[in-house]
């Protein structure tokens, strides 16, 4: 429990200090500035910032599925900064309070997340090497201060790869911008399960890289009749990588992460993942919708050491949102009369509606749940989203989420034998 | 609607696929204790590897099995057992709805592969069950099965039927309209460390849920599943003599507990209720829709210890045997099944276990995969094909000397 007061105290400390440095923004001075967050200047294009976020969260669920209604979420701290004009980097790591019914006091280090540094010289080719995110997911690849809902959906955390360690070139062509890289693995949200069985004298065959492409652009600006549709963005995104034999398969898992409603199956050959996204913002408004699938072969997988069809991940979110108090959902979203300042806020409305499945591409015959099973029997995840965002200030955030989830097959679900179940969360987001 | 269709539809499926082969065969022949059955699994080659390098693990692996021309898909396999799990030749249960819900064979939801690791003549087990149904005693049918994996010979297997709720609707039939399958149907689990002897626990359902395990109606509240198994336990330590047929009778099937345990004795078993670690290897069932509890027999595989295993060993020990039997006419009644089991077996257990051993003996020779020898096997085999005989002399000499009736000749 000290722990969790800790954490708290410290999370305090974090809301109030954003607020008390609002009035020290000087980007011409050396030393100590306040720019959006704490930063030491050492000269022009040389300086090192402090990120962090923290999270704290209040939830219930309809029926009770085992989870704490009060969660201290793991926050982040971080360095990011300029080198010179031609290179930046960051380095971000977890910090957990642990359990709130532990009596420790001290905060522990968990994963590292962002840690790279990018060479910037040139727009149309800019290099980035390092751990960060797989370019594949247009909300898996938009930073936590900048979501509409309080999670991603379902897709961009099961489906898109995440963080991995790798190189990516980047930049933008005329209206189209580009992402391409190669991964040591294929992404945090894809860890394998299970290491190749190998029996005395046989040797493990090398696991990965991956390849990831990603394609954007404004396509609607090139047509000059489009009116409020040219700032609408389109992209297309491709990855490709080798999947060690075992039960290492994407999988599915419900909202809350407490169930798998689809279980790993036996996989061995290549996944590929495809991945379509729309992104539009206009005035206080946005709508964003994606599309992803992924393919993963389970070549020699069947009982009898044959191959069988491709196992089926597929993901889609329609989602919209409305600032009710106006502003512009375009830019960084900055309250027009913030908490701290004496107004209200910005306050918005959001809605999601989302979907994922697992299936094979064999529907042949009987289904089945069995891991190696030809036909294997589909089961998804519907997940309507209705929320509001009460954004009091740059750095701070309450997010009001009511979450309904409804399950295909009743025997997979985080309660067998009960398909639908609501849940909500109030959170603090503080971000800088 | 969706649920139905995705129960039903495959079920369908399944059996019009099977057609013809299936239809012409059932559960009984599958079972047929006259028949040394070829079963053929086919997994993938590393989870068979797996499974016998984690054979100490639950875990399920996929596989097809094929049975007389018959073969069922996306079957679900374990290990199993307590102290004959092996890593060379794993006891298996077979599970033909673990992928879904509507498969069924022949009726059967699964059935139990028993590796015969823990007994050297490999028919104790088959030996004892068919004894027990021929004296009334509720028990599995079994057989035996020559065991291939992927096409490889792996050694003789006993055949056994579960104990779950396909096997009470066969045992108890219907009550009116319904089958009589739907009680609470309990494991005994043996704890190692900690043996039992229906001694009273406290009125805490913690120590009776840590002992029977339940197979049927899991989700039901705690009070519903082991509630009537402490009252049971308290009032079979707590009632008097006088009042004990009354309170306990409704509770539990007394005639056949009684006939259960003197079965048991008959054939030596001592690891069983009356075991020598406490009590071992049953089945408990509350019939549905009634307070009443009976006994199903389970793992004989270490009964004809020996041919003058005494014919009221511990039954003094256990509190249930002993305040039953304390009764005239339940101790009446044991007795008499034990000479209605010496007669029964008179003419019947040695040539049974003869032919099950002619049956077997080819794949018991060729099983490269069993803990013992030939030799051994052998050796044992003439010291169990002597059993019969002696014990029969000998239970009926020590039932006379209890009962005070005439001895029979040969006695010592």
């Amino acid at each position: 429990m000290k722990r969790a007061s800790t954490f708290a105290l410290i999370l305090i400390a974090l809301a109030a200090l954003p607020a008390f440095a609002q009035g020290k923004k000087d980007k011409d001075r050396r030393g100590f500035v306040w720019n959006d967050r704490p930063t030491i200047v050492f000269g022009k294009d040389i300086n090192v910032a402090v990120t962090g976020r923290a999270l704290v969260e209040w939830r219930w669920f309809d029926p009770d599925i085992g989870e704490d209604l009060f969660a201290l979420r793991a926050g982040r701290l971080g360095l990011k900064g300029d080198l010179t004009r031609h290179v930046d980097w960051e380095i971000e790591r977890e910090i957990g309070a642990g359990g709130v019914e532990e009596d420790d006091s001290r905060i522990e280090f968990g994963d590292w997340k962002d840690v790279f540094v990018r060479w910037r010289t040139y727009d149309a080719a800019r290099v980035k090497a390092g751990r960060f995110k797989i370019p594949f997911g247009l909300e898996q690849n938009t930073g936590v201060s900048e979501l509409d809902f309080a999670y991603r959906a379902l897709g961009s955390q099961k489906i898109a790869p995440g963080r991995d360690t790798g190189v990516m070139v980047s930049g933008e062509l005329g209206r189209l911008g580009y992402e391409a890289g190669v991964f040591d693995d294929d992404g945090d949200n894809a860890e394998w399960s299970e290491n190749q069985f190998v029996q005395e004298g046989e040797d493990l065959e090398n696991v990965g890289p991956s390849f990831a492409v990603r394609v954007t652009g404004d396509l609607f600006r090139a047509i000059s009749s489009s009116g409020r549709l040219r700032s609408a963005n389109l992209g297309f995104a491709y990855t490709i990588a080798d999947v060690p034999e075992g039960l290492n398969s994407l999988r599915g898992e419900s909202f809350w992460g407490t169930e798998d409603f689809f279980e790993r199956v036996y996989v061995k050959g290549r996944r590929q993942r495809f991945g379509a996204q729309f992104d539009w913002s206009p005035g206080p408004t946005s709508f964003r919708a994606e599309w992803m699938q992924s393919r993963e072969q389970r070549k020699e997988q069947s009982n009898r050491n044959q191959d069988l069809s491709d196992f089926i991940g597929s993901a889609w979110y329609v989602s919209g949102t409305w600032f009710v108090t106006g502003e512009d959902k375009d830019n960084n979203v900055n309250p027009r009369r913030p908490l701290l300042k004496g107004g209200p806020g910005a306050i918005e409305l959001a809605v999601r509606y989302e979907q994922l499945g697992f299936e094979s591409a064999s529907k042949q015959g009987t289904s089945f749940t069995n891991p190696r099973a030809e036909y294997l029997t589909p089961n998804t995840d519907s997940v309507f989203t209705f929320g509001v965002n009460w954004i009091t200030s740059k750095w701070t955030r309450v997010i009001v989420n009511a979450i309904h989830e409804d399950f295909e097959d009743a025997a997979r679900t985080p309660e067998p034998g009960t398909t639908s179940f609501w849940s909500g969360l109030v959170r603090l987001n503080i971000v800088f | 609607m969706r649920q139905l269709i995705r129960t039903g539809v495959p079920l369908i499926a399944f059996v019009l696929a099977l057609g013809g082969p299936l239809a012409a065969q059932t559960s009984d022949d599958f079972f047929n204790p006259e028949v040394l059955q070829r079963i053929e699994l086919w997994m993938h080659g590393q989870d068979w590897e797996k499974l016998k390098a984690a054979f100490q693990e639950n875990t399920y692996y996929p596989a097809d099995m094929t049975w007389n021309g018959v073969t069922v898909y996306n079957i679900g396999i374990r290990s199993r057992g307590l102290g004959s799990r092996s890593s060379t030749k794993p006891g298996l249960r077979v599970d033909f709805d673990r992928y879904n819900n509507g498969q069924q064979f022949l009726g059967l939801k699964s059935f139990v592969l028993d590796n015969l690791t823990q007994d050297r003549t490999g028919i104790k087990e088959t030996v004892a069950m068919r004894f027990f149904t021929r004296i009334g005693i509720r028990a599995p049918r079994e057989t035996h099965a020559r065991l291939y994996v992927n096409g490889a010979y792996a050694g003789l297997y006993g055949l056994v039927e579960s104990v779950d709720k396909t096997m009470m609707g066969r045992v108890f039939g219907s009550i009116g309209d319904n089958v009589q399958n739907d009680g609470y149907l309990f494991e005994y689990n043996y704890v190692l460390g900690s043996p039992w002897r229906f001694t009273y626990e406290g009125s805490a359902l913690a120590p009776y849920k840590a002992r029977f395990d339940i197979k049927t109606n899991e989700t039901h509240a705690e009070s519903l599943i082991w509630g009537p198994i402490e009252e049971l336990v308290r009032l079979v330590n707590d009632t008097s003599s006088t009042l004990f047929e009354q309170t306990i009778g409704p509770r539990l099937n007394l005639p056949d507990f009684v006939r259960y345990i003197a079965g048991q004795n008959f054939i030596a078993q001592n690891d069983g209720f009356n075991g020598y670690d406490g009590m071992n290897n049953f089945y408990f069932y509350r019939l549905e829709n009634s307070p009443s509890h009976v006994f199903i027999a389970w793992d004989e595989d270490v009964a004809f210890l020996q041919p003058d295993f005494g014919i009221t060993t511990r039954n003094e020990e256990n509190v249930l045997t002993r305040k039953t039997l304390e009764l005239p006419a339940y101790q009446s009644q044991y007795f008499s099944v034990l000479s209605e089991a010496a007669t029964s077996a008179s003419d019947w257990l040695r040539p049974e276990m003869q032919r099950q051993f002619d049956m077997i003996h080819n794949a018991m020779i060729e099983d490269t995969l069993k803990p013992y020898t030939n030799a051994e096997y052998a050796a044992d085999r003439e010291t169990l094909l002597a059993f019969p005989d002696a014990r029969i002399t000998y239970v009926r000499c020590e039932v006379a000397k209890q009962t005070g009736a005439p001895r029979p000749s040969g006695c010592q």
